[in-house]
């Protein structure tokens, strides 16, 4: 620091000229991103890489050649089309069978103060503080007793059951953000309940609607242990399939299959981060 | 043509570098840009020890961004703030002897009020004891001491501001600034709080710098008022001057009602000319009968205003607003309209200030 | 109508212990009395392995998963600008990438062949291999559990007012004295949720542990499953599943109590 006579520097948080300990400061926040750069990036590039390596030798960073023949492999394989099949089917039918369960309850639970109306909510995220695998595994004994095991009815209330916490709360939220008095000043302008729900109250809290979607669609796309529990062998959905790939195939095969798997989530949060980062996901995550 | 005698007891013009030594607060140079706009041009402030100052501007004139440079929470890109005689720029607001009340109170919602207020001495490594009879002290000052252990979100908005005063006063601070400090109160309370900050700011005579953009709160409490436009103070000097004499055309506008006509003031009629006349409502007096100086003119509009009507009227020579007590006008009704005094400015500066002919 | 689905979720688990004794249909071993199977699991050593390594786990991940995302938000609230941007970026990209993949990718970063041992090989120097011991589980369940929590967290210290901060600096407090006293108590909500959706999610895990792990002693997620198809024992199952349970209400408890306080602080406002 020092005194301010004659300084010209610009704003935003410049104006201090660099002393040892901002050197040292700005050296510190560096190093912590190059930490964090190697520690979230470094295994999927290690993982991208591998996907078009032909041999690689220990300890080269690089492969020994390049090849494009694992993409092959896995595009041939009967087995493996049938799981992106499954995945496809099962994803959006989720999110569809979520929406129409869970979009009303969130309402619900957004504008009317019913008796019971927090212990819900409380009781919803019991279910989810409920260990997933824990979750399953009772439901597989349940699914036995209702001959559930190995069908689609059953995948699908495993995967439904994954996506409620974020179909109700981030909605909810999102409907509860919406200020009464917009609604009411379409009451006022002659539209009915009805109409002011679809004009007014629904596009407000699309964004938010939009990011449960998407957490929902990517939760039953990533969906494995209870798919696998509850589907396999009969139902192998990508992720699924992702566990018998490790074992039996090259890893450069797997590698390929992660780079499919991971395109549907890459693509649909790229198209909802907005939405996402800002502040929707954490808004729903406070039960009011 | 009479020149009034400004009512200040010092020159009323902008108070220049050097003008004050010592004590209170003593800006020079100020200057800051920020995202390639100007902001503070050049501003120099001197406030005398135990004098309350207004800043008073509308909404973007930099009266904000200059406390804050006070305070510490922005640093101008050049220019001297001095406290008592100390230089301060160079030092980060937690290192300042300034404290401030800021707009909407920046109460901590998860400390009581004693802690909230508590908490500055606990940062100068006070004894708990001492803590604790001082801000019993400080509250006892702005008669809160009943909501010593209430949370901030459970007082009234009118409390809240008084547990951001006792804050700010228990620091004993050598400048305190009020940061819009009524904005958020209701008309009502907002006369007797600021009466309550005045009294209190007396009592314990601390310097302090208020920024307001309501002209009434500033002319009743400060003892001078800085009007600042477009980032320069356009006028410093006491309430009264600032409304009998004002220096420029944008303080006559700001400050109080004015008639704003193009023209010159001859005999009390007006005629065409390159100058901007400045008259108050209450300068333009109704008489029911012809006049020596008054003009006939027609009511076009009556609008009441309480205790007295705001009352527009057609000139043959001009529209003008006039303040009349007593009777009620109606629209269309015949009057005479004398003009008992006008300012004249040119090129936005006050060059003459008349009386009517007699 | 939700409450329906939820219901069949919950009783579902709890008519499950009742069940499992009844309808212990699949089952040579039979287990009769209720506490029975908790008293076999809980004199079984390897469960009691387990339980103390899905313990450490958690601990250890959540207290990690917590720093970072502290420390990346508190930057990006006192400092701003591209770095911290940068930074609350990188922690969000997690999200973007299905746990199986993160897991697999992980293993084989750490891995006898990874990146880290590589890279290290280069300069002749041995690095451990970190593949399937619980260090990668750390590292997985870090590596996935971040994204909410920098979400969560950024969220909560961005919405604490730039006033209440200047008026700790006004009253004296340097930036640590600010941090500890004002921007994290007012962010303790969201701080709160944010850790409890942590630990709860690496408590139960079942991916990375399955993946990145070594095969005893693992966490009980990957252990249920494995007694609930490979050993065939449902019960041991449900066992662990309520064992894992009662910790996450634990840790949910406190989560509700923070809801609670921040529906109380708002309805007094």
């Amino acid at each position: 620091m020092v005194t301010t006579t004659s300084r010209t520097r610009p704003a935003a948080g410049a104006g201090r000229p660099l002393s040892p300990g901002s050197i040292v400061q700005s050296a510190l926040v560096a190093l912590f991103v190059v930490f964090m750069v190697v520690f979230i990036l470094g295994p999927l590039l290690w993982l991208g890489v591998r996907a078009f390596a032909g041999t690689w030798t220990f300890p080269n960073l690089l492969p020994d050649d390049w090849t494009l023949r694992w993409w092959q492999v896995v595009i041939s394989d009967h087995a493996l089309g049938v799981a992106v099949q499954n995945s496809l089917f099962f994803a959006p039918l989720t999110v569809l069978v979520s929406a129409i369960i869970c979009l009303p309850a969130a309402y619900a639970f957004a504008r009317f103060d019913f008796p019971g109306r927090r212990f819900f909510l409380i009781s919803l995220f019991a279910t989810n503080a409920f260990p997933k695998m824990g979750l399953f595994v009772t439901l597989a004994a349940l699914f036995y007793a209702l001959n559930l095991m190995n069908s689609v009815l059953g995948i699908l209330v495993v995967h439904v059951l994954g996506t409620v916490v974020f179909m109700t709360w981030i909605p909810a939220a999102a409907f509860s953000a919406v200020p009464r008095n917009l609604e009411e000043a379409a009451r006022d302008a002659g539209a009915s309940k009805l109409r002011v729900f679809a004009s007014v109250t629904l596009p407000m809290a699309l964004p938010g609607i939009i990011v449960a979607a998407v957490m929902s669609f990517l939760a039953s796309f990533d969906e494995a242990q209870g798919t696998y529990l509850v589907g396999a062998p009969d139902f192998m959905t990508m992720p699924t399939q992702m566990y018998s790939l490790v074992l039996n195939y090259p890893t450069q095969v797997a590698a390929v299959f992660s780079i499919l798997l991971a395109i549907p989530s890459v693509a649909l949060m790229l198209a909802a981060h907005k939405h996402i980062l800002g502040g929707q996901l954490a808004e729903g995550f406070q039960i009011k | 043509m009479t020149i009034h005698e400004p009512l200040t007891e010092q020159p009323a013009s902008t108070t220049g570098p050097g003008a004050e030594a010592g004590g209170g607060l003593n800006i020079r140079g100020l200057h800051k840009i920020l995202g390639g706009r100007t902001i503070i041009d050049n501003l120099d402030l001197a406030v005398n020890e135990g004098e309350l100052v207004s800043l008073l501007g509308p909404s973007g004139c930099g009266k904000t961004t200059t406390l804050r440079m006070i305070a510490g929470f922005l640093e101008p890109d050049s220019g001297s703030i001095e406290v008592e005689g100390q230089e301060v720029s160079h030092l980060g607001a937690e290192n300042r002897p300034s404290a401030m009340v800021f707009q909407n109170y920046a109460l901590w919602p998860h400390m009581t009020v004693a802690r909230n207020i508590g908490f500055p001495l606990k940062l100068r490594k006070m004894s708990k004891v001492e803590i604790k009879d001082r801000v019993e002290a400080v509250l006892e000052l702005v008669s809160l001491l009943h909501h010593k252990d209430s949370k901030p979100a459970r007082i009234s908005g009118g409390e809240q501001q008084r547990v951001a005063l006792a804050r700010a006063l228990v620091q004993e601070p050598k400048l305190l600034l009020l940061d819009e400090p009524l904005s958020n109160l209701d008309a009502k309370l907002r006369v007797k709080v600021r009466e309550d900050i005045r009294k209190i700011q007396q009592e314990l005579g601390i310097t302090t710098v208020i920024v307001t953009h309501d002209q009434e709160e500033a002319m009743s409490m400060s003892d001078r008022i800085a009007v600042m436009n477009a980032g320069r103070i356009e006028q410093y000097s006491t309430p009264a001057a600032l409304y009998a004499r004002p220096e420029t055309e944008f303080v006559a506008t700001f400050i109080g009602s004015m008639n704003r006509v193009e023209g010159s003031l001859n005999n009390g009629l007006i005629t065409a000319g390159p100058d901007i006349l400045g008259i108050r409502p209450e300068d333009v007096i109704l008489h029911d009968v012809p006049f020596d100086g008054a003009i006939p003119a027609t009511v076009e509009r009556v609008v009441p205003r309480g205790h007295f009507q705001e009352v527009y009227l057609h000139r043959p020579d001009a529209r003008l607003r006039s303040f009349v007590t007593g009777e009620f006008m109606e629209p269309g009704q015949q009057t005479f309209a004398e003009i008992r005094k006008a300012m004249t400015f040119r090129d936005g500066r006050l060059v003459a200030e008349a009386g009517a002919a007699r | 109508m939700l409450a329906f689905g939820f219901s069949i979720g919950l009783t579902g688990g709890l008519n499950h212990t009742i069940a499992t004794i009844a309808q212990n249909v699949h089952e040579a071993d039979a287990w009769w009395g209720t506490l029975a199977a908790y008293q076999e699991m809980f004199t079984n050593k390897r469960f009691l392995g387990d339980l103390v390594v899905t313990v450490i786990v958690t601990l250890v991940s959540t207290l990690t998963v917590l720093f970072l995302a502290l420390g990346i938000g508190l930057y990006l609230k006192l400092k701003g600008g591209r770095m911290a941007r940068l930074l609350s970026g990188l922690a969000i990209v997690p999200l973007f990438i299905p746990v199986v993949i993160a897991s697999w990718a992980i293993l084989t970063f750490y891995s006898g062949t990874g990146f880290l041992r590589s890279a290290f090989a280069l300069f002749g120097l041995d690095f451990p291999v970190w593949a399937f011991t619980m260090v990668t589980v750390i590292i997985g369940s870090v590596w996935t559990s971040l994204p909410f929590a920098v979400l969560m967290i950024s969220s909560g210290l961005q919405s604490v007012p730039k006033a209440m901060i200047e008026a700790a600096r006004d009253a004296g407090a340097g930036s640590l004295r600010t941090i500890v006293s004002v921007i994290v108590p007012m962010a303790a909500v969201p701080i709160i949720i944010a850790t409890t959706f942590t630990a709860i999610g690496i408590v139960g895990s079942f991916t990375v542990p399955y993946f990145t792990g070594p095969n005893s002693p693992n966490m009980l997620g990957v252990d249920m499953s494995n007694y609930f198809s490979s050993f065939n024992q449902p019960q041991q199952s449900a066992v662990m599943a309520f064992t894992v349970f009662l910790i996450a209400s634990g840790i949910a408890a406190l989560y509700v109590w923070a809801n609670f306080r921040s529906a109380k602080e708002q309805g007094k406002a």
